[in-house]
């Protein structure tokens, strides 16, 4: 491992001031994904902003209007067994209580689950070629590429899937990223904060290194929520979905006022599906009509040869989203 | 010097007296029904404590003085010609002891070594192979069977890419094609499975320290002690093997890839001496997934045929796999366990550009049984019967008989298995499947156990035989404490040094049955020794002085405990030793087994949850039924893990691993762990005095088998590949499978 500095600040201002001073520095909160990166060489900073000091970076609050904040350095753990986040936001909470493996959560924060890259094993090792490395192309693409995990959405030039299990969930709560830079903050609404694949940008995220997630905030509803998160995974622990879906949905009686659905690990980024979105609104709630989401959130999909079998596990984790959200009154 | 011992063996319901010729030396052989007081009990093992605490020390433990590390740089081309190498930079930098390179090699598989170093540090190391530039020019390659089966790709790194591999690569018997012509029930599949690597959680490796007088100490990660000094090794100390000790106190697992010194064994030493420090190497988990061994592939096509009433008659078949650029190794055991009147089989070992395979925990066996016991599930669905019966009715082996029996209660077959496969409502279904498993291991060699005892009591037991984590330690203890009357806890063994009796190669669940006899012989040796003691202090016959319940008696009421028989062991001690000679006539020398799976299909996802599995086994006269429920354990766990999620996933265009990491190459855990039920059947085997046969294999080879069976129970579909991921099995349920 390339030798580094390590900067230890006790506020997000002094880890901003930090970034910017320190040419290459990159944020690390608790360096689940980022050691791994630098072991592999994949990452070699000169500099990291150790983010452990900063207060009340882990807090996770009810604000007076009801909406939540929850730390970018809250743990998985933390929110699986926050009592707030069982009672307001049940699927962020089974969302996080599922991730990874037991002792991964007690470590991966919610920022460092939303910022950490692609679970791709050809951008994780630099003796493949890979566009988000730099390369002139995605070597998963070719036929004869390992497929079975990759994208089915947006993958014309780049097939990673994103890893993040927290992202389609909050993608559905329309949560806000309070990012600060230097010695400003701005709010980033989560359909902002995800970058195309493109030559040479690593991240999931459109933000650059001196960019810092402070926290993730879940704005307050008057109306009652309906929440739903599933996914599949091929093992019950230690693994990333194949496919999963974050859902909320606001109901009138019977019909859907309002629906809100979005896919994780199917694209390179978190993936809003307002197809599924307009097969709802405005209708009676069935498991015919959950079922027809579901058909119409893969539509426009593109799958590999080698991973057709994810549209199937689309169509079925979305509607089976849309079915314990609407069982959640 | 022989006598003829008559005694009953077998197991209980099969019983069958054995008359065999037992040495002069040898004890008599234990009867079924042999009242034991330690074997055949639950002995917890003797290093549990140290190992939960860390104080056991494994190879990637031991750090000496002024230590330096080695490492390699690794192709990441199938094949290719190193073309040049610039190793300035690596040269220059502080703390490099050492800089090999290997300009021109001929590349045949991605993992192989290139360039090599050796640092004062493992950071330096890192950053010294990191600045290793290397040009290869890359040549064509077929990294799996059926791209190198094809006619245009003639690129091999053998001449012959057809050459029928492995034992029994070609077998013929009875009349196939008669039989198949006249088969009233005739099935025919093609089953798959994919490659497995080794994934011990200890990597493959060694510490090598050369002392000022030219003795050498090899800490090495070994299931052979006794044989790891080898050629290749002793040419590169420059030493002869009497000079050389090999340690393995303790084994972070192995599983038929670690044997002999394998080359960075032999750079660890070459570095050693070029630098006159102990060096220390141990792979890197990319290197293990990649070069650190694997269980070759296979594309299993069997045709199995029999009459209506559910009697095979034939089994014909191909099978082709690949063992990576070796020669052989690639075969199934999927002829076998059964009675097979007439087979046909031809077996072909394809070689690709891809790293060696090698032994994997009951080579050829699991991939074998998964295809058979798949034939026999569509056979019986064919001919509509129950597909247990058909399995019994075709059964040879008197255990199995019993087995399956225990097997069907266990897992409620009766109400448990569905009458028509799939018939389950909603999408996850559920259904009960299973398969039978064999091996063939009574032990073998004439290996020694060394025992002294001093005149406080203290007992030590010796051989060189590492213990891999099965328990091996413990069992000796056992054996002995069984003739000395005395708890195996107080009985201090010594295992995984050369310095003691040489010992088995850990390999076809050979050291359990090639020790075990040994160890109960010299506990029978020191036993005569202290009742010789005895007689003397007595003045009496030595053989009239027994022991019973641990203590010793002499006529005339003349009492020891052992504690005070060894009182009277002189200043010098007392030494023994105990032989292991050839075996006699067994029972049967097939271990039976069977195990039976129930399982839930999510039939949306396709995701399979494996909620139980009865696993029945036999290995003979058990030492340790603690240990041996453990092995087993493993041996299902293991199979799980075959069945349902580990493969090598290579790009074909790149030739190269594309998930050589435990986040990425997917590997049973915890949570994927169901209740796993052991039933252990004693079988006194009759081969040896204790009648134990191994364990360690065995125990892994049904399960794929049996969670394939239940899956089919379950959804009505077979599912012919493994591992069976959600993308297969849904494959299989909308009829897209090859």
């Amino acid at each position: 491992m390339k030798a580094f500095a390590y900067i230890r600040p006790q506020s997000a201002e002094a880890a901003a001031a930090a970034l910017a001073d320190n040419d290459g520095a990159l944020i690390k909160a608790n360096g689940i994904d980022l050691l791994d990166r630098m072991k592999e060489r994949v990452d070699e900073p000169n500099a990291l902003v150790g983010l452990v000091d900063v207060e009340a970076f882990d807090s996770i609050e009810v604000e007076e209007d009801g909406g939540i904040r929850i730390g970018a350095g809250a743990t998985l753990a933390q929110l699986a067994a926050s009592q707030v986040v069982e009672r307001f936001l049940p699927s962020l909470a089974y969302a996080a209580g599922h991730a990874a493996s037991p002792q991964l959560r007690t470590r991966a924060t919610v920022g460092g689950n939303l910022g950490q890259h692609t679970r791709c094993g050809y951008y994780r090792h630099k003796s493949f070629p890979c566009l988000k490395r730099g390369g002139d192309h995605c070597p998963v693409l070719k036929p004869g590429g390992v497929q079975d995990t990759a994208a089915i959405f947006g993958n014309g030039t780049c097939a990673s899937a994103s890893p993040s299990s927290l992202a389609p969930v909050f993608g559905s709560l329309d949560a806000v990223l309070t990012v600060r830079r230097g010695e400003a903050t701005r709010e980033v609404p989560f359909a902002e904060a995800w970058a195309e694949p493109k030559a040479g940008w690593a991240s999931d995220l459109v933000f650059d290194r001196e960019d810092l997630i402070e926290s993730v905030h879940i704005p307050a509803r008057a109306e009652p929520q309906r929440l739903g998160y599933e996914e599949v995974r091929q093992k019950a622990a230690f693994d990333w979905p194949l496919t999963a879906c974050g859902v909320r949905l606001v109901a009138e009686g019977n019909t859907v006022k309002e629906a809100r659905v979005w896919l994780g690990s199917v694209a390179p980024t978190p993936l809003r599906s307002e197809a599924a979105e307009k097969v709802l609104v405005g209708k009676s709630f069935t498991e015919a009509r959950a079922r027809a989401a579901g058909e119409a959130a893969v539509t426009g999909a593109s799958p590999l040869p080698g991973n057709t079998y994810k549209v199937q596990l689309t169509k079925v984790v979305v509607r089976r989203a849309l079915m314990q959200a609407w069982g959640r009154s | 010097m022989a006598r003829k011992v008559t005694y009953l063996a077998g197991i209980e319901g099969a019983e069958r007296e054995l008359t065999v010729e037992v040495h002069d030396l040898d004890a008599d052989p234990w009867p079924l029904g042999a009242k034991l007081k330690y074997v055949g009990t639950e002995v917890p093992r003797l290093d549990g404590v140290a190992k939960v605490t860390g104080v056991a020390q494994f190879t990637q433990d031991v750090n000496l003085d002024k230590m330096a590390y080695a490492g390699e740089v690794i192709a990441p081309h199938a094949h290719a010609v190193v073309k040049s190498i610039d190793a300035s930079a690596a040269r220059a930098m502080p703390g490099v002891l050492a800089v090999r390179t290997s300009e021109g090699k001929r590349v045949t598989y991605a993992g192989s070594s290139v360039a090599a170093v050796c640092a004062t540090s493992r950071e330096v190391l890192a950053d010294a192979l990191a600045a290793i530039r290397v040009e290869y020019d890359v040549q064509p390659h077929a990294v799996t069977v059926e791209e190198a089966l094809k006619d245009e790709v003639r690129v091999s790194p053998r001449r012959s890419n057809d050459t029928a591999g492995g034992r029994g690569g070609a077998m013929r018997r009875g009349n196939p094609d008669a039989a198949l012509e006249s088969a009233e029930v005739k099935v025919e599949a093609e089953y798959r499975t994919a490659i497995q690597t080794h994934s011990a959680l200890e990597p493959h490796g060694s510490v090598v320290s050369i002392d000022k007088e030219g003795n050498a100490t090899v800490w090495a990660s070994t299931q052979a002690t006794s044989g790891f000094a080898g050629g290749r090794l002793l040419r590169a100390l420059e030493l002869p093997r009497g000079r050389v000790r090999v340690i393995t106190e303790h084994m972070g697992g192995g599983f038929g890839a670690k044997f002999g010194a394998q080359s960075w064994d032999v750079l660890c030493a070459e570095f050693a001496k070029e630098t006159g420090r102990p060096v220390k190497y141990l792979l890197t988990r990319r290197s293990e997934h990649l070069v650190g061994g694997n269980r070759p592939d296979s594309i299993q096509k069997l045709t199995l045929g029999g009459t209506k009433d559910g009697t095979f008659t034939v089994l014909a078949g191909e099978t082709w796999g690949t063992s990576g650029n070796g020669r052989g190794g690639a075969g199934c055991a999927n002829f076998m366990g059964y009675t097979l009147p007439s087979v046909r089989m031809l077996q072909h070992t394809v070689s690709t550009f891809t790293a060696r395979g090698a032994a994997f925990r009951a080579p050829r066996h699991p991939q074998g049984f998964f295809a058979l016991e798949g034939a026999i599930d569509a056979f019986a669905a064919k001919a509509g019967l129950d597909p247990l019966a058909v399995r019994m009715k075709n059964d040879p082996h008197p255990v199995r008989q019993i087995q399956w029996k225990i097997g069907a209660e266990r897992i409620g077959w009766k109400r448990n298995h569905r009458k028509v496969a799939g018939s389950d409502k909603g999408p996850v279904k559920r259904g009960v499947g299973c398969a039978a498993g064999r091996w063939s291991q009574a032990g073998r060699g004439n290996w020694s156990v060394d025992l002294t005892i001093d005149s406080s009591g203290h007992v030590i037991v010796m051989n060189g035989a590492q213990d891999l984590g099965t328990g091996t330690r413990t069992l000796l203890a056992i054996c002995v404490a069984e003739e000395l009357g005395i708890p195996p806890a107080t009985i201090d063994v010594r295992v995984g040094d050369t310095r003691y009796p040489p010992g088995p190669g850990s390999g076809g669940s050979t050291t359990a049955p090639s020790l075990g006899p040994a160890a109960r012989e010299a506990g029978l040796r020191a036993r005569e020794a202290l009742a010789a003691l005895l007689g003397v202090e007595w003045k009496t016959d030595s053989e009239k002085v027994t022991l019973e319940d641990g203590v010793f008696k002499g006529p005339g009421g003349k009492k020891a405990t052992f504690q005070e028989a060894c009182g009277l062991i002189p200043d010098e001690g007392l030494r023994v030793r105990g032989t292991r000679r050839r075996n006699y006539d067994g029972y049967n020398r097939e271990t039976a087994g069977c195990q039976f799976a129930e399982v839930a299909v999510d039939t949306e996802t396709g995701v399979i949850t494996v909620e139980r599995v009865v696993a029945v086994h036999d290995a003979g006269r058990l030492v340790n039924t603690m240990a041996s429920r453990s092995q087993v354990n493993g041996g299902v766990i293991q199979g799980i893990s075959f069945a349902l999620y580990e493969e090598r996933q290579l790009d074909e265009n790149l030739g190269d691993m594309v998930n050589p990491t435990f986040d990425t190459y997917k590997i049973m855990g915890m949570a994927d762990c169901p209740q796993i039920d052991v039933v252990l059947t004693t079988v006194v085997s009759g081969f040896n005095s204790i009648g134990m046969m191994g364990l360690g294999e065995p125990a892994t080879v049904p399960t794929a088998g049996a969670i394939a069976s239940a899956v089919y129970n379950a959804i009505g579909v077979q599912v012919r590949q493994l591992p069976m991921t959600p993308a297969r099995v849904l494959a299989a349920l909308e009829g897209r499978q090859q």
